[in-house]
């Protein structure tokens, strides 16, 4: 079931700057989709589109059926965000807060309280639950955040660099929630961040942005098919003979110990081959490790194909 | 009106109360014009020699304004024509302070944001803080009116040995004339918000508002007019209309995108 779409989605400011230009994705129900590129490439202002608070200039949006430039409210009962500029109350305690924010979802004061309670003791802020916000560090707010866009228990969830702030330990406990939400509940997480080596550990699809355009999107897999650039293999042997593959690998860069060996390999299919040469030729295999792009890797050889096609 | 602006009102009414700054600022001018004011008023009446000019003064009031005492006389024209201007400052200033701070203050401290990504229309949060501004601006005047009459009629009757007698312009003041204004006020600064950045730059627009409220002060204070109750049933019938004009103009402007910038 498809739960968020975009189609041919746009938007130009009055200004005349194009934040968004024509992009056209889906989600499925329980993924958690990372929307990556960096700081400006129009990551924000998607999630303000999916959320009506910017009307589109050219194309649509849906989440879970509701247009979002007619009924925003809709989109917003079934939906929660976390954005860096959306606060809280510094006057009000952490609780205070979250059954502010329950009772505006229309949930009673005393059901709320339990929510916040079971989402301030996830989060780890149970100790400061009853201090005035104007109290916490910007890794307590931010967790907060995270607990109220929670709060109704929402169909989607849009979060906005969610583990800025925090500690790696919080960053961790974080994961682990949005994870178990996607996981358990079936809630489906559409999750922007520059920090592509976080969204890798997380997100189950991507979609990269730069300057308001999709480069490409499909899991880790599909992206490393679109580039096409292989993996690297490296070894670490001893009595390895000279000139073994007399060539037939690109980039042989044995190391300055001489033990370690890096070869660029099409696939995985090479691997034992190359080590049933090494050791046929008598060389001592120690360690053999597969290196395939990361999504960094992946995200700079589109920017760069993106590039030389510009050219 | 819903559970969900329900609770917007009841944060921006404890929002003001918790915040005492905001609160204190809120009450310290009502103390002055309806407690302080009236109490000097009264002594200075009570002490004062019978000055030959207030007895010629007396004499060209309407025969409803005599009393049997000059003492009384004085503090009647007082409390019937002097005070009652300060019923329309006070919705100004509280309703002005209070619309700013739950709207421009939200807006500045990144909450609003926050609010708009809640089932609430920017209708429903516009009407739950012009309320809420207009409620609490409504409540200051009557707690202010209730401690004035209080005191007031507690010192006269001490001093004077009998009661003032409240005119029907009081009802009027209190019950059309005030909400009115009060409701011009906060609309006025909620429409400003829109465009205003800072706490400070939206109250400015009632600044305006308070220049006719002064004039008539100034007027009532040199007897140039004295307002009776048909004048001022007049002037509340206008000023309700323009409320409501304003008002109905001012839900229109606001949607997402403006009240993001």
């Amino acid at each position: 079931m498809k739960t968020v779409v975009l189609e041919d989605l746009s938007k130009t400011y009055p200004g005349g700057k194009e934040a968004v230009k024509g992009i056209s994705l889906s989600l499925e129900k329980g993924e958690v989709f990372g929307f990556l590129g960096p700081n400006g490439a129009g990551k924000t202002t998607t999630v303000k589109l999916l959320n009506g608070m910017l009307v589109p200039s050219k194309g649509r949006c849906c989440v879970l059926g509701f247009d979002p430039a007619r009924e925003p409210e809709r989109v917003h009962e079934v939906s929660g965000v976390l954005t860096e500029h959306a606060r809280m109350y510094d006057n009000m305690t952490g609780i205070q807060n979250l059954i502010f924010y329950a009772e505006i979802f229309g949930i009673s004061e005393e059901e709320g309280r339990k929510r916040a309670m079971v989402l301030l003791e996830k989060l780890g802020l149970k100790e400061a639950a009853e201090q005035k916000l104007a109290a916490y560090s910007t890794g307590m707010r931010q967790r907060l955040s995270l607990a109220r866009a929670m709060i109704h228990s929402p169909k989607v969830l849009f979060l906005d660099e969610p583990t800025s702030g925090l500690d790696p330990e919080s960053a961790q406990n974080v994961n682990r929630i949005i994870q178990e939400l996607a996981g358990e509940q079936g809630t489906t997480v559409f999750l922007c961040t520059h920090q592509l080596r976080y969204a890798q550990e997380i997100c189950t699809r991507y979609g990269l942005i730069e300057e308001g355009s999709l480069l490409a999107a499909g899991t880790l897999g599909e992206l490393r098919e679109k580039v096409d650039s292989g993996a690297e293999l490296l070894i670490r042997v001893k009595n390895l003979p000279k000139r073994i593959f007399q060539g037939k690998y690109a980039e042989e860069k044995p190391d300055n110990s001489g033990e370690g060996l890096s070869l660029k390999i099409k696939s995985e299919e090479d691997v034992p081959g190359i080590i049933r040469c090494i050791v046929g030729e008598g060389g001592d295999v120690y360690e053999v490790k597969v290196n395939r792009p990361s999504l960094e890797d992946i995200y700079f050889a589109l920017t760069a194909r993106g590039k030389e096609e510009q050219l | 009106m819903n559970r969900a602006m329900y609770a917007v009102l009841k944060k921006d009414f404890k929002g003001v109360v918790s915040n005492r700054r905001l609160f204190s600022e809120l009450l310290i001018v009502p103390l002055i014009l309806t407690i302080i004011f009236p109490s000097i008023s009264i002594a200075a009446v009570h002490f004062a020699p019978d000055d030959p000019d207030i007895v010629k003064l007396m004499e060209l009031l309407p025969d409803g304004s005599r009393a049997d005492s000059l003492e009384m006389a004085v503090s009647g024209l007082i409390f019937n024509y002097i005070l009652p201007v300060f019923f329309l400052m006070i919705p100004i200033m509280t309703a002005s302070i209070m619309a700013a701070s739950s709207f421009v203050g939200e807006k500045e401290k990144h909450t609003l944001e926050t609010l708009l990504y809640c089932p609430l229309g920017v209708k429903q949060i516009f009407q739950a803080k012009v309320l809420a501004s207009f409620l609490f601006s409504m409540l200051v005047s009557m707690i202010s009116f209730i401690a004035m009459l209080f005191v007031l009629e507690m010192e006269v009757l001490f001093v004077m040995g009998d009661l003032l007698v409240p005119s029907a312009g009081w009802l009027v003041i209190l019950f059309l004339l005030s909400p009115s204004i009060s409701m011009i006020a906060v609309t006025l600064i909620v429409r400003g918000s829109a465009k205003a950045q800072s706490v400070e730059e939206s109250q400015q627009g009632a600044v305006f508002l308070i220049i006719p409220v002064i004039l008539l002060a100034a007027g009532q204070f040199a007897g140039v007019m004295l307002l009776n109750v048909w004048i001022l049933l007049g002037l509340s019938m206008v000023c309700a209309l323009l409320a409501w004009a304003l008002l109905q103009k001012a839900v229109g402007r606001f949607n997402y995108e403006t009240l993001l910038k």
